[in-house]
């Protein structure tokens, strides 16, 4: 049983924050909406030492799921040292004060349980599900790496080798793989968002067993961390079990830093075209603009325009590029809406015999069309009913319903979130979509970003679009 | 791409202090993991199944917490059943249903199911084809009607193949550039020969572009008959309205004699190397493997369980070897696919390029100790501890339930084993893992595909016991799949690199 880790990349498209706009819309009697998922229902506890403990019973199977949202993720690494909160992630299987090095998956798995973390940009998170029954064993795991974590520096070398075995395998040899670290890199001048969760090699080489230390000390602390069950437990017997094992845990030394570098605005349109030599089948063309951040109330219409441009076979972006002009082999839009302010961004894999000129001015013409004129009544409703299936398809299983309580619990600081944006959505406008249209999609907050393929393109057998 | 930061040269200043480590709190208690509380009672979910006058099997599962419906059709044909030469015929057939029916186009389809917020799956995999809808409670009249109106009555128009067709080519010219696609298609072919289980779902670009849309309509006429459907409805419906709306859009299917079974032989194993060479790669995918059993083998639970012990969760002795020990790799795993015909076992991992001797090496070593070494009696526990405690992890979510009865009716499995599932695996003897892998693992018969830059490692594979290598590039694939070179080693090598 091996920690198959993974880092930032499927994120939820609906997922945003509402805290900031739950004052300001105006409720309306007659949306035409799609059946009302149910609430969750929870409560919320914090420990003496700082942690913060959510719990939601579940009692349709008798398992129970955990989540330990350490609120620490890629964007806190300090220059030369990216990717150290996801080599740091790994670290955390090595062993701690009770617990051999490797010997914490074993513990789960063979109790039938399964465990697993992921590092994003703005949180690392550990995960089990076990039949529930063996909620104390979970606690007391995580608990005791929270508290005393040890990593030698033979550890250390081995486990950074297998970082950077991950970063080849999922990224370096893969078709497209790196299409995520060269936009971040050309869209960003100072805000850590430049790169990626999975860091260069260069760094992971620079890192030391010294920067392990500090790392935990000053970001593996109850004070930064949100643990949140969901299953087949009584909430009172589960609290007691939480502090059982937490209680122990000591408080912060110091409060956790805050001190992210803000990107300035960027004041002028930037065109870039690279040549990537390896693993790259297609041209690809990629525009985008800086946006806000989740919680700010722009987040949501933003995410309506994601819908009507990319969300299902007559959204806008599919039926243009994809459908009806076959300019590309495949066309999406996406808001990264996060943290601190980050992109949306819209891209083309160009089709053999079409030319990225084309499929620029195609994305950049569907981003226009944003500003340009209202969307359709029936979009809107569509890009609501949308959303309401999204709503409802991911709170399915306890790992799921526990995923959007810590998002709510960490990212929007606001757990009343996880119901409350439902309604929020539902009362957009079309004129919210189009005014955030209009904020975010300037020519001077764009990047027009075009990555070719080594010359000569490709292999001629291959390409039959071009023998046509 | 260039950083801001970094660079190789500050590779060794971190090296000099050796041993950081976490502080413990003083008071931090040395003690053992805790008891399990009293265990809960697991129960597997209830599910309905019915067959209509014409056939079709119907299985409903109900599940009220949020107010969605899952739709599953199966058809019991895919890609195993393409015509000689048209490999690629299913998958096309499969991905054209939902572009244009009898009475809607493409689009007219897409912007139905969008705009109530449903989503809509077609395709076709190796023994079956499919198609998902999902919607809310409130559409699912709508969504009945859809499946049986899109598996019913497809139109395959000209234009909609031409742009399907295109869009097959593109991903097959992006999946050359993608290390697991060319291992898995040489694999494919290297363990099955020319069995239809040995070529990609998708097909070549060469049998792409010969199929005509008569070869999807008698792909269509053929297959998709309620005799060989199976249908599962999922979600917040009642059993009776569910039964009697799949009734009101399918009583009317028209039962059809079904063509026979594309053919069961299936080759011995026999030793053969393959590397296809990708300059520029910084990893190799190497895949490990060789014929095993059908789905429906009495075997089957047994030899999973033993391939768990080799690569999968609960043991993984190639994970410990290659990742926790040698640091070689950041994932390794064997794995059984078992089909209706046939199936293979394949471990696989991938490594940097200058270990891939090494790792291989390693992975052939463990095969081999499976079959030579009775396994201890702790580690099958621990397996056996895992696949069985599991159990309710496995039965939460009503389309993993679903899933689990729509596999045992497409196999011809008894339904009572799904409830069984815990007993049945620690039932299981280390004498059974030592006979079945005795039977089935074949260590001097392996198949082995490495997908890499073949210039930094392929000195050293004589070095580990394989010097009998072919090396392909990526512009042979097609050749390498085509008819007449599944036992045909090549006379000489296509490329050297």
């Amino acid at each position: 049983m091996r920690p198959i880790t993974r880092l930032a990349s499927g994120r939820l498209p609906w997922v945003c924050a509402v805290s900031a706009v739950a004052g300001m819309v105006v409720f309306s009697a007659t949306v035409e909406t799609a059946v009302r998922p149910p609430k969750f229902e929870y409560e919320i506890h914090k420990l003496d030492n700082g942690l913060t403990v959510v719990l939601s019973e579940d009692h349709s199977t008798p398992i129970v799921r955990s989540e330990l949202v350490y609120h620490v993720g890629s964007k806190n690494e300090r220059p030369g040292r990216t990717g150290f909160a996801h080599l740091f992630e790994h670290l955390m299987f090595k062993g701690s004060h009770n617990v051999l090095s490797d010997s914490h998956l074993t513990l789960i798995s063979r109790v039938g349980g399964d465990g697993n973390a992921y590092t994003t940009e703005d949180a690392t998170t550990y995960v089990e599900t076990v039949p529930s029954q063996y909620l104390p064993l979970i606690l007391w795991l995580e608990a005791d790496r929270m508290a005393t974590l040890r990593i030698d520096k033979e550890t250390f070398e081995s486990e950074r080798q297998v970082v950077k075995e991950e970063r080849r395998w999922r990224y370096e040899d893969t078709p497209f793989g790196l299409l995520s670290e060269i936009m971040y890199d050309q869209a960003y001048s100072v805000h850590p968002y430049k790169h990626t969760p999975i860091g260069s090699m260069a760094d992971l080489e620079a890192a030391s067993v010294d920067d392990v230390q500090e790392f935990f000390d000053t970001y593996y602390v109850p004070e930064n961390a949100t643990l949140v069950l969901v299953g087949d437990f009584e909430s009172s017997e589960a609290l007691a079990l939480v502090k059982q094992y937490f209680d122990r845990v000591p408080k912060a030394a110091h409060p956790v830093p805050r001190d992210i570098p803000r990107e300035p605005p960027q004041t002028g349109e930037r065109r870039i075209t690279l040549t990537q030599t390896e693993n790259w089948p297609l041209p690809a063309v990629i525009v985008a603009h800086h946006i806000t951040y989740d919680g700010h109330p722009d987040a949501y219409p933003l995410h309506i325009a994601v819908k009507v441009l990319s969300d299902g076979q007559s959204s806008r972006i599919y039926q243009r590029l994809v459908y009806d002009e076959q300019l590309a082999v495949s066309a999406f839009g996406q808001g990264t809406i996060i943290d601190d302010p980050n992109l949306f961004y819209a891209v083309s894999l160009v089709r053999p015999g079409r030319t990225p000129a084309e499929s620029e001015q195609a994305l950049i013409g569907q981003l226009d069309r944003l500003k340009n004129e209202f969307i359709t009544d029936r979009e809107l409703q569509q890009a609501k009913n949308q959303f309401a299936r999204d709503y409802v398809f991911t709170r399915a299983t306890v790992e799921q319903k526990a995923s959007h309580l810590s998002h709510a619990a960490v990212i929007h600081d606001d757990i009343t979130t996880a119901d409350a944006e439902f309604d929020i959505f539902m009362n957009i406008t079309k004129e919210d979509v189009q005014r955030v249209a209009r904020t975010y999609f300037t020519e001077e907050n764009r990047l027009v970003l075009t990555i070719q393929p080594p010359a000569p393109a490709g292999r001629s057998f291959l390409r039959p679009g071009d023998e046509e | 791409m260039t950083r801001g930061w970094g660079g190789w040269a500050v590779v060794v200043l971190a090296l000099g202090c050796a041993t950081a480590s976490a502080q413990q709190p003083l008071d931090w208690p040395r003690e053992s993991p805790p008891p399990p509380l009293p265990a809960r009672q697991v129960h597997f979910p209830p599910y309905e199944i019915r067959t209509l006058s014409n056939g079709l099997q119907v299985v409903v599962v109900m599940h009220h917490e949020q107010p969605a419906v899952n739709l599953r059709l199966m058809i019991g044909a895919g890609a195993a059943s393409d015509p000689i030469g048209k490999k690629g015929v299913a998958a096309l057939a499969g991905q054209l249903l939902d572009q244009g029916t009898a009475t809607r186009t493409a689009t007219e389809i897409a912007e139905a199911i969008d705009y109530v917020g449903g989503a809509l799956g077609v395709g076709a995999g190796t023994d079956l084809s499919f198609v998902n809808v999902l919607v809310m409670r409130d559409s699912f009249d709508f969504a009945v009607d859809l499946l049986a109106e899109i598996t019913r009555t497809p139109s395959f128009e000209p234009a909609e193949i031409e742009r399907q067709r295109q869009q097959v080519l593109s991903s097959i010219q992006v999946s050359l550039d993608d290390p697991a696609y060319l291992a898995g298609v040489v694999f494919g072919r290297l363990v099955y020969g020319e069995h239809p289980y040995g070529m990609p779902h998708n097909g070549t670009p060469q049998s792409v572009l010969s199929i005509s849309r008569e070869d999807l309509q008698a792909f269509h006429m053929a297959h998709y008959a309620p005799n060989n459907a199976l249908v599962a409805i999922v979600g917040d419906v009642v059993a009776e309205e569910a039964f009697a709306s799949v009734e009101r859009v399918f009583s009317d299917w028209e039962r059809r004699p079904l063509p026979p079974s594309p053919s069961t032989e299936l080759p011995v194993p026999r030793r053969r190397v393959v590397v296809v060479d990708k300059p520029g790669s910084v990893q190799t995918a190497i895949r490990v493997g060789h014929v095993a059993l059908p789905r429906n083998s009495p075997d089957h639970l047994a030899f999973d369980v033993a391939l768990k012990i080799l690569g999968g969760e609960g043991g993984n002795r190639l994970g410990s070897v290659l990742r926790t020990e040698r640091s070689l790799t950041y994932a390794a795993s064997a794995d059984v696919t078992s089909r209706r015909f046939g199936g293979d076992f394949m471990a696989k991992t991938d490594t940097r390029s200058d270990a891939t001797a090494e790792a291989l090496q390693l992975m052939v070593a463990e095969v081999s100790r499976l079959r030579r070494e009775r396994v201890g009696r702790r580690e099958l526990e621990n397996a056996q501890a895992y696949l069985s405690g599991t159990f309710p992890l496995t039965i939460e979510a009503p389309n993993a339930i679903a899933a689990q009865v729509l596999e045992s009716l497409l196999y011809g499995l008894d339904l009572d084993d799904l409830p069984r599932y815990p007993e049945r695996i620690n039932a299981v003897t280390v004498d059974d893992i030592q006979r079945v892998s005795r039977e089935y693992l074949q260590p001097e018969q392996l198949s082995v595909v490495l997908v890499g830059e073949a210039a930094t490692f392929i000195d050293d594979l004589a070095g580990v016991g394989f010097d009998d290598v072919e090396v392909l590039s990526v512009s042979d694939l097609e050749r390498f799949l085509g008819p007449g070179t599944a036992q045909a080693v090549f006379d000489s090598p296509l490329s050297a690199p």
